[in-house]
């Protein structure tokens, strides 16, 4: 038999993947969302998770940037 | 995505032709035959647009040279004629084919009767070539590159007193990156031949006039770039010989003035290009004693 | 612009290519999609590219667009009366340019520039189409019908100038602009910023503006149309108007000739409508409309074209490139950029500092002068709007300051932006794209290699195969591929079984 999952691929590098991968592990989005670890570049995660994941990858990447020119007052 | 790239980088870049265009009637196709210079002329034209049909950025300037003057014959100095179209020609196509024709049935009906044969001022139409391309370049605006190239179609002798014109225009063109060709209609032209070796272009000789027009638009319509992507006839062998000041013929040894580098096969006391005068030659004197001299 | 191709053709093999993905995240939106000229005719018909032809006017818009070999070899069998073996024609380019020369070949017979032919001893030839061959030749020597705006007519006693024209088609072509940022409604009161329902309609058809419940509003990618420049907004706003023109009851191969007769003809001088049927003078005014033309009253014959109707194809020949004393600089660039992100515009238009607006955050604004600087939050805001980094890079090319460009050709770069700047705005752009999303379905638990080995194929074949690993027997499938797949696995078990 065969088992089927609908849900979305997700392509990233595999530091991205890792950071998924300890999001899903910390329920940081409230509950685990990855269906199946394909390989180091690949996941399967749930449909309806997206855009809270994008949500979260963006405020990340805000936490992780820094101002290229000083605002003044 | 690539297709992009490669377009971005010839839009900023025009191609100017200058067509250097020799209407003296003295040359020998012309005598026998006036019917030869509107053919020519007509094949001109059509080249000329047709450089001017490739892009819409591509400009145009025809210089016709004489044997007394050179004019230009498009674009007008000042004010451009007021051409209306007539027929389903391109208006632009339409205006080059009537300046043209017009301002050379002008130079012609005011030209100086001659008795005997002229050489043309060829080195002094590419001269004039070569200030026009300046100033089109010190006038482009920011950003914009302008590829620029001269033909010379001609059907004269070579003209060894023109020697060191021809050679100064030579290395301005080189230096300032202009492309100079050359076509031939009558005799072969060593002078020029060097000319476009030195600069990077083509020499055609055509022993008839019968298909011009297909010869210009074989070899000197594609641009320099566009000529790598395509077959063109095989460089002759470049003739680096100098052409003797008194006697306009080839030579492979022969004396050279010490101030102005004017060749000649004898010696002359006065070199006739710049009219130095030198001492008598005596026997070369020994070596070993010009050492004791210094 | 691939990933955009790449869902469109997999979405083809979709039984229901229209459903809609749930999530937005998933399947992007479609970009603006410019053709340029050579793209467009592509997608004509033999038929109509023949009937495009017998105009000289299009034949030399056309061979314009060819690429530079392509015009090589037209020219030169353009005066050869019969036609040329293949062989021939392919000796002419370098072998080092094979490929090249193989797209150029590919592309005039695609146009119907040229045609096979068999010559008296079994070669294959190429021959020119005779109508193109005919009317390119008209358009280039002369004879043939004189075009059909080109009437002899006496002086205009007041004659418009190029300043002034130039001056008139942008406040038209701004009226549409502003139409779209909604900028003209602020100040409807004018009467100046209304653009007529047929212009809207266009607007509506190329899908820059949608109407919705509040009305008409712009879209993503009218968005992106404002960061085109002047030039490729007006080609793609007339392509979208040709697709429309049959509708109104206009012939294409007319109004095409109209609008190259337009683009060939000279800035400054005055053309005859006579002769023109009522069609053409409907189109003429829908012309006059966004600024291509101009005419002093509705009825008189007289016309100028403007700027933005020269060159329609080619955005690089409509700024002059030699400047002699006698001719007026044209508007030019207003904006400089700085390593600081700092960005400077020159300007007092509300479009301008609107569009400007879209990707910097505005820190100043003085009567003539706007200064924001390029921030990660306004650009990556401009980049959830839908446009790309590549369209930031070149509006800001595109209008830098004169003195820009003069840095630029001084040190030998390719933009007049400062690199640090374009490759940041890049990066930035990179890094939203650290994702690929794509939806679909996984197939796993197979029962034997072979049941996994033959679904896997079968989904290959169709094209519905987006990842697959054969040791751990897992595969997954689009969305759309997934209903063919499973009718496919359940006759395959069946038959099995």
């Amino acid at each position: 038999m065969v088992n089927v999952m609908k849900g979305v691929l997700v392509e990233c590098d595999p530091a991205m993947k890792q950071f998924l991968l300890h999001l899903d592990e910390k329920l940081a989005l409230g509950r685990k969302f990855i269906i199946q670890d394909l390989d180091e570049s690949h996941l399967f995660i749930s449909t309806d998770i997206v855009e809270t994941l994008q949500a979260r990858v963006d405020e990340l990447m805000d936490r992780i940037s820094f101002p290229l020119h000083e605002k003044e007052a | 995505m690539e297709k992009a790239a490669a377009e971005n980088d010839d839009s900023g870049s025009v191609s100017l032709l200058v067509i250097v265009l020799d209407t003296n009637p003295s040359q020998r196709i012309v005598r026998q035959n006036p019917d030869n210079l509107s053919q020519c002329l007509d094949a001109t034209v059509a080249f000329g647009n047709a450089h001017l049909m490739q892009k819409a950025q591509n400009k145009l300037a025809v210089i016709s040279c004489h044997h007394h003057a050179t004019d230009f014959l498009y674009p007008m100095p000042v004010k451009q004629l007021e051409v209306r179209q007539v027929d389903g020609q391109y208006e632009v196509f339409s205006l080059v084919e009537k300046t043209v024709k017009q301002r050379l049935s002008h130079i012609i009906t005011n030209a100086p009767k001659i008795t005997q044969p002229n050489e043309s001022l060829l080195a002094g139409s590419m001269s004039m070539a070569l200030c026009y391309v300046a100033r089109m370049q010190r006038n482009a605006q920011p950003g914009v590159k302008i590829h620029s190239r001269i033909l010379v179609l001609t059907g004269s002798n070579e003209c060894a007193s023109q020697y060191m014109t021809y050679m100064n225009v030579f290395f301005t063109a080189q230096k300032l990156g202009i492309v100079i060709d050359v076509c031939a209609l009558d005799k072969s032209l060593s002078l020029l031949q060097q000319g476009c070796d030195i600069t990077g272009g083509q020499y055609l000789r055509l022993t008839q006039l019968d298909g011009l027009l297909q010869y210009l638009l074989w070899v000197f319509l594609p641009d320099p770039k566009t000529r790598q992507m395509l077959v063109l006839p095989p460089p002759t062998k470049v003739d680096y010989r100098a052409a003797c000041f008194c006697h306009r013929e080839m030579i492979d040894i022969g004396y050279v003035c010490s101030v102005c580098l004017s060749i000649f096969c004898k010696f002359s006391p006065i070199c006739t290009t710049c009219h130095t005068v030198f001492k008598v030659p005596g026997p070369l004197p020994p070596k070993p004693k010009k050492k004791k001299k210094v | 612009m691939t990933d955009y191709k790449a869902s469109s053709s997999s979405s083809k093999h979709g039984s229901v290519s229209s459903s809609m993905p749930s999530s937005l995240l998933v399947a992007k939106p479609a970009n603006l999609q410019c053709k340029d000229f050579q793209e467009y005719l592509r997608t004509r018909s033999p038929d109509t590219l023949e009937k495009l032809y017998n105009y000289p006017t299009i034949c030399l818009a056309v061979y314009r667009e060819l690429p530079e070999i392509a015009r090589q070899f037209v020219i030169r069998i353009l005066f050869v009366e019969q036609p040329v073996p293949q062989a021939v024609v392919a000796s002419w380019g370098s072998q080092y340019y094979a490929k090249e020369q193989a797209s150029s070949t590919n592309i005039l017979t695609e146009l119907n520039v040229w045609r096979t032919t068999t010559i008296p001893g079994g070669l294959s030839a190429w021959e020119l189409c005779p109508t193109f061959k005919k009317n390119l030749k008209i358009a280039l020597l002369g004879g043939g019908k004189p075009w059909s705006m080109s009437h002899t007519l006496e002086k205009d006693s007041k004659p418009r100038d190029i300043a002034f024209l130039d001056q008139y088609a942008m406040s038209r072509w701004r009226c549409v602009l502003h139409y779209m940022v909604g900028t003209g409604g602020a100040n409807k009161g004018q009467g100046s910023e209304v653009i007529s329902p047929d212009a809207v309609r266009i607007l509506l058809h190329a899908n820059l503006m949608k109407r919705d419940e509040t009305g008409i509003t712009i879209t993503r990618q009218g968005f992106q149309f404002l960061l085109l420049d002047t030039q490729s907004q007006v080609w793609h706003f007339m392509l979208m108007y040709l697709d429309t023109c049959e509708e109104r009851g206009l012939s294409l191969p007319e109004c095409l000739s109209m609008l190259f007769q337009l683009s060939f003809s000279t800035l400054g001088r005055d053309y005859s409508s006579e002769g023109m049927n009522p069609k053409m003078l409907a189109f003429l005014q829908h012309l006059r409309e966004f600024g291509l033309v101009f005419q002093r009253k509705r009825k008189e014959g007289r016309f100028y074209p403007t700027r933005l109707a020269l060159n329609v194809t080619n955005k690089a020949a409509t700024v002059p490139a030699v400047v002699l004393e006698d001719e007026k600089s044209q508007e030019s660039g207003y904006i400089v950029v700085e390593t600081n992100y700092r960005v400077y515009a020159y300007t007092d238009s509300p479009l301008q500092v609107a569009v400007l607006g879209l990707f910097t955050e505005l820190l100043y604004r003085f009567p003539n002068l706007v200064v924001g600087v390029l921030t990660r939050d306004s650009v990556r805001q401009a980049l959830r709007g839908g446009i790309t980094a590549d369209q930031i890079i070149s509006y800001l090319e595109q209008y830098s300051h004169p003195n820009m460009k003069l840095t630029e050709s001084a040190i030998k770069s390719k933009s007049p932006l400062p690199p640090t700047v374009v490759d940041q705005i890049k990066l930035w752009e990179l890094e939203r794209n650290r994702f690929t999303y794509t939806e679909g379905v996984v197939y796993n638990q197979f029962l034997s290699q072979a049941d996994f080995i033959t679904l896997r194929d079968y989904a290959q074949s169709i094209n519905v195969l987006v990842w697959q690993n054969e040791r751990t027997r897992t595969m997954v499938v689009t969305k759309n591929g997934h209903d063919d797949v499973k009718r496919f696995w359940k006759k395959f078990s069946k038959n099995a079984s």
